[in-house]
């Protein structure tokens, strides 16, 4: 076979599959060069001297090509819309890569003294300082790395004041049915059990929280973990009453910030009883998901909390100078290395100062307008349970259809999310937090033409679905590969080449 | 500029379509006693043109490896990585992508992990890597987690020689969930193998052992490991510098079963300390446990390879409390830099790199070693990094290099190293990014500050 022919066969549509760099691997070349060593050499004993790893390495140029050419076969917020539920996949300023990228911020090593890194140390206090105001609450630690590390360092701050206070019994925690999976799966790495509160129309059974919390006995509840708005995309209405039953129960409030993106400049968590909670910066304050990660988690907590967060802190000396704080004698200790996500807090920072106390509010009022848009544009073709506008029941930033008229012409949910691809559309979350359901978070970042050019691409799928169902069923068709096998990858899995 | 795109006309058109007649109406389901109406009480916004010069004033308050010599370590290096990761990793289909979730959008990103869990994995000598974790710290607390999941016993042992602060976070993790933490301690600055035959026991989940060790001394992990195994399924981690691995003994070929490690060396900027990578490597029997994201090869409908998430029942988003962790956000774009490093070095690129770390490393030990008063703590191997004591305080000796730009190391009594030492002990890493220039200015300091 040619290789021309190769690449037809691989290749669907004008983007060629992209070999493996183990196999692009020539011996003896490398991208990059060094200079000569200037000093004297130096023995490596036999006992610690290693054989070679096998590495692979090519020419510099087609290094470059190789990244290039995985890079054209990703969607991204740069490139597509990406209306993700609960992902919050705003556009991300360069202006905060750049200020990221300077030498003066890039180039600080973690364990450098207090008095050489007097500019990070200030947007550090400054960050931490914006995000207690936009918080409503006592104190933030700008430690853990993303949002799930900051529900676990949130969680054991919570379980170390109660160990404290005389009550190391409170080892339950209540999330609700809807919550996000990190919830459950950060009080087991706390050793707290978690007992599941039902949700009824998107929104916290008060009737069912009053209960388990009688059944599990008040003095053994740690906290309860609330997403609000909720994974169904609603207001909670009734959070101060929530607070209020939590509270009762000498228990914490703990809220998952993920939907932030709804509350900004509009309500603050502490304002309406919240104890504790942590930001995802990589949704709210538009630092890059990049494909996964970096996150950071920021957490803020009330004053009773405050003595238990990680150290070190960053403090604001009398003379106006920062330091490392790590005089903390009731801190849970330390949950990750040296201090926090620096860099992806330069970006935050950056984002929080571009918008200013007005911008916020209108990147909170503008989320939850472009969303009640398309919900209400969509809603008679994609049934929505919770959108009624008529009777004063809107969405808040993000919504969720059960398109169960066009499932029940026969095709399933992963297939209109495929097709969306095809129209290069990012499907939303699938599945999730109901069956069968799709969650919109179109985020306030994007055009009305881009939101009126989802709404076609949505209802287009609606008509094949009725005129030319197989279309939708088969999809993508346009996209670089076809669905790939997901079960056959998970019963045998290929981790690495070999 | 808060980054929205629409006008007037258009939010009047979109009030019209969703029925409202002014935007408070979609918040009406919030009490009004708790809204936020005041406003917050923040700095008005900048413009770009003043974020620029807010960054840059702030960041040139900054001092450190860009403008003075560093030979700190620790845990975190100054090596050289090569400009063309900075220009592919800026590339938007990258850098604003989301978690791979959805294969057939998403093969770039998936293709890039999968080849860097491949990397990381004939870098440690083992079978399979996952797609990343936070960073160095916390991947040696999910290894810890692996261990005890795995064999469901309650007792790790733990080398008094590890980073003070994978020690700490390792003791936070493990706090709540009743399992103890035995130290081993060290004899001559490292954890010898009869220490461990102490220790062992039929309880014990793993052995945890870093090499280079926060003195900079190579480990013995043959042998610590060889008695880890005289009890049948007890786990030997490997805590490992990846340029290390470029030139020494591998985990894998020191019979380590679990590896890990911080990334930040690959192709990483110091960026004080975060965002890092966290790296994490098995042998194929932990698969099912393993924590975080697993890319895996498989074909699509037409039979082409073609690369997904896989084995996501372990995962969070689908096992609830039952996840082998909370992990969902790692550190994608870390590890793509990582790749990408790897990709341009190439084994040969870090073996030069170890090489010259090395022998730098051993040029200036020999250099203070022959100033009066300055003696190596220890006696062992070291690659990169060595300690010494000085025959002065080292709090004087820092803040006189610091005050002629220089960076001389890490001082082990440092109140972040969580007490470490109370001794004058200096800990000096070289890499191949220093010169013999640099080298040489820096016995000269050492000389006069302790003359």
């Amino acid at each position: 076979m040619t290789t021309i022919e190769a690449i037809k066969k691989q290749s669907r549509g004008d983007k060629p599959i992209e070999p493996l760099i183990f196999e692009k691997h020539v011996a003896g070349v490398i991208g990059v060069d060094f200079p000569p060593l200037d000093v004297s050499e130096t023995e490596v004993p036999e006992g610690v001297a290693g054989g070679s790893t096998t590495l692979p390495s090519f020419g510099q140029h087609d290094v470059m090509a190789h990244y290039t050419h995985l890079s054209d076969r990703n969607f991204s917020v740069d490139g597509n819309f990406y209306p993700l539920g609960s992902c919050t996949m705003k556009h991300n300023p360069r202006i905060n890569e750049w200020g990221a990228a300077l030498p003066g911020f890039a180039c600080l090593h973690p364990l450098q003294d207090d008095d050489t890194i007097q500019g990070a140390l200030r947007l550090l206090y400054e960050t931490r300082t914006m995000l207690e105001e936009i918080a409503g609450l006592h104190e933030v630690s700008l430690q853990p790395a993303a949002g799930a590390h900051g529900e676990f360092t949130a969680l054991k701050v919570i379980r170390a004041y109660f160990a404290d206070h005389g009550q190391p019994n409170r080892t339950v925690v209540l999330a609700a049915d809807t919550a996000h999976g990190t919830n459950p799966a950060s009080c087991t790495m706390c050793g707290a059990s978690v007992e599941t509160v039902r949700t009824v129309n998107g929104q916290t059974d008060l009737e069912h929280l009053k209960e388990v919390i009688a059944i599990i006995g008040a003095e053994n509840i740690a906290a309860f973990m609330i997403t609000n708005p909720s994974t169904a995309g609603l207001f909670d209405a009734n959070i101060k009453e929530i607070a209020d039953i939590v509270h009762e129960a000498g228990a914490k409030l703990y809220l998952d910030g993920a939907n932030m993106n709804a509350l900004l400049g509009r309500v603050r968590p502490g304002d309406f009883g919240a104890d504790a909670m942590h930001y995802n910066t990589h949704k709210t304050f538009s630092t890059p998901h990049g494909g996964g990660g970096p996150g950071s988690g920021p957490i803020a907590v009330t004053e009773e909390l405050a003595p238990y967060l990680p150290i070190p802190q960053v403090m604001m000396a009398d003379d106006g100078s920062f330091y490392l704080d790590r005089s903390r004698d009731k801190t849970i200790g330390k949950v990750r290395s040296f201090i926090c996500q620096f860099g992806v807090l330069v970006r935050c920072w950056s984002y929080i100062s571009a918008c200013g106390p007005k911008g916020l509010r209108n990147v909170s009022e503008t989320a939850v307008l472009n969303a009640n848009y398309l919900a209400a544009k969509l809603c008679t073709t994609y049934s929505m349970p919770f959108f009624d506008p008529k009777n004063g029941k809107f969405c808040a930033h993000e919504f969720v259809t059960v398109p169960q008229t066009l499932l029940d012409k026969g095709v399933t949910l992963i297939d209109i999310a495929k097709r969306m691809i095809d129209y290069g559309v990012h499907p939303p979350t699938m599945h999730w937090p109901m069956h069968d359901c799709l969650m919109v978070e179109p985020t306030e970042t994007e055009s009305k033409q881009a939101l009126d050019s989802f709404v076609d691409v949505m209802l287009q799928i609606a008509e094949e679905i009725s005129s030319e169902i197989e279309l939708v069923q088969q999809s993508p068709l346009e996209s670089d590969i076809a669905r790939a096998d997901e079960v056959a990858a998970a019963r045998k899995p290929i981790l690495t080449f070999k | 500029m808060d980054y929205t795109q629409l006008n007037i006309t258009q939010r009047q058109e979109m009030y019209d379509t969703v029925g409202i007649r002014s935007i408070d109406e979609l918040f009406d389901a919030i009490p009004s006693e708790i809204r936020c109406d005041d406003g917050l009480d923040l700095m008005p916004a900048l413009s770009e043109l003043e974020l620029q010069r807010s960054m840059a004033e702030m960041a040139s308050h900054n001092h450190g490896a860009h403008d003075m010599s560093c030979f700190m370590g620790c845990g975190a290096y100054d090596h050289f990585y090569p400009a063309l990761i900075d220009q592919l990793i800026s590339r938007g289909e990258f850098l604003t992508s989301y978690t791979p979730y959805q294969a057939e959008a998403s093969q770039g990103s998936l293709q890039a992990f999968f080849e860097f869990q491949t990397q990381i994995a004939r870098l440690t000598g083992l079978d399979i890597a996952n797609a990343s974790l936070y960073d160095g710290a916390t991947a040696v607390a999910e290894a810890a987690l692996l261990a005890i999941n795995t064999t469901r016993r309650k007792e790790v042992l733990v080398a008094s020689t590890m980073h003070p602060e994978y020690i700490a976070v390792l003791r936070t993790v493990l706090s709540d969930l009743d399992i103890k933490i035995t130290m081993l301690d060290a004899t001559d600055g490292v954890i010898s193998r009869a220490t461990v035959e102490a220790k062992m026991s039929d309880a014990v989940a793993g052995v945890i052992v870093q090499s280079p060790n926060i003195w900079g001394q190579i480990e013995d992990w043959d042998g610590c490991f060889e008695e880890a195994h005289s009890v049948p399924k007890t786990a030997g981690i490997a805590v490992f510098n990846p340029i290390a691995c470029g030139m020494l003994k591998t985990p894998g070929a020191c019979g380590a079963d679990i590896a890990a490690g911080e990334g930040q060396p690959l192709g990483n900027a110091l960026n004080l300390g975060g965002p890092y990578l966290g790296l994490l490597s098995a042998k194929e029997a932990y698969t099912r446990k393993m924590p975080g994201r697993l890319v895996g090869m498989t074909n699509d409908e037409e039979g082409r390879r073609v690369f997904c998430l896989t084995l996501q029942t372990r995962e969070q988003h689908i096992r609830g409390a039952k996840a082998t962790s909370n992990v969902c956000t790692n550190q994608g774009l870390m590890a793509l830099r990582a790749t990408m490093f790897m990709t341009t070095l190439g084994s040969d690129g870090i073996k030069e790199m170890a090489t010259q770390s090395w022998h730098k490393a051993h040029y200036l030990a020999k250099e203070i070693a022959k100033l009066e008063g300055w003696e190596m703590k220890y006696n062992g191997d070291f690659f990169n990094e060595c300690t010494f004591t000085c025959p002065c305080d080292v709090t004087k000796v820092v803040e006189f290099c610091k005050s002629r730009g220089v960076l001389p190391g890490v001082a082990a009594a440092g109140r972040r190293m969580q007490g470490l030492s109370t001794g004058d002990e200096l800990i000096i890493a070289v890499t191949e990014k220093r010169t013999k220039y640099e080298m040489d200015a820096l016995v000269a300091l050492l000389s006069e500050v302790s003359a």
